[in-house]
């Protein structure tokens, strides 16, 4: 007995339906970086099961891993972005104590 | 009996990814909640490991529950988090906001289950040999510029929180 595909489809989607409602609902900007997180990581989720699926099911090479590939590069953009999204954060926070985003609303120095 | 072992294994796992995501956007303290984020993302590696992709799984559990969840526990621990709760939880959206979510959501959930094909273990040796052969032959060049990226990206944050001297 195994799993189906679309159960990993479906923990997929939930979960980035969670992470766009944390964007959505939160005011604070480290926790809106951590739901952004939680929406990359659930697109990895879904291209790593569609991966498996296309590696099983005959369509060129057995061994095609560009589902795979894909999520590394996803993971170098995340690492990337968590690291100047707090980098300006932080940024931020030094001009006007805050990570409430509803209080930083320009963008003047 | 040992046929329920990667059910049930799934169950735990789903129940590890979503109760921690659902407590990530709802709770209030955000020590606790970027841990739990550090739970989900766990979960989510051994999700990888039940598709049979160990490399990812360990990319992973280094990246995601290792790096970034220290980046933003750094993170929380440079700011000041004033106790304000939810912003527009209780507001007069949230039945727009839920009929929204209803119409997206469901079709979504419907397409999910729609697919059935089963996932059979990987074959013998794992993924790291194909992955690799496939990374550096055909996506060489998007391998390059990837290490541009995270080198700009690295210049770029030390840029951005560098105090001015005097």
């Amino acid at each position: 007995m195994t799993v189906p595909l679309g159960a990993f489809v479906a923990v997929s989607a939930a979960l980035f339906f969670i992470g766009a409602a944390g964007v959505l609902v939160r005011r604070n900007a480290v926790v809106i970086l951590m739901c952004v997180e939680l929406m990359l990581n659930a697109s990895n989720l879904a291209l790593v099961s569609f991966s498996r699926r296309a590696g099983q099911l005959g369509a060129g090479n057995p061994l095609d891993q560009r589902g795979s590939v894909f999520v590394v590069f996803v993971f170098v953009i995340a690492a990337a972005e968590v690291a100047v999204g707090l980098a300006i954060i932080l940024a931020a926070y030094r001009n006007r104590p805050t990570v409430n985003v509803d209080e930083i609303h320009e963008m003047k120095g | 009996m040992f046929d329920l072992l990667e059910p049930v294994v799934f169950a735990v796992l789903a129940l590890g990814v979503i109760g921690s995501g659902v407590c990530v956007v709802i709770l209030r303290r955000i020590t606790a909640q970027a841990l739990l984020m550090a739970l989900t993302f766990a979960s989510m590696a051994g999700m990888f490991l039940l598709l049979g992709a160990e490399t990812i799984a360990l990319f992973q559990v280094l990246i995601y529950v290792g790096a970034i969840t220290i980046l933003i526990l750094f993170g929380v621990m440079f700011t000041k988090q004033d106790e304000r709760g939810y912003g527009l939880f209780f507001q007069q959206q949230t039945p727009w906001a839920a009929a929204l979510v209803i119409v997206i959501a469901l079709p979504v959930t419907f397409l999910a289950f729609s697919f059935k094909d089963p996932i059979t273990p990987s074959a013998k040796g794992g993924d790291l040999i194909p992955l690799a052969a496939s990374l550096f032959t055909d996506y060489a060049f998007p391998f390059e510029v990837a290490s541009v990226l995270l080198l700009a990206a690295l210049v770029g944050a030390i840029v951005l929180v560098k105090r001015d001297e005097g």
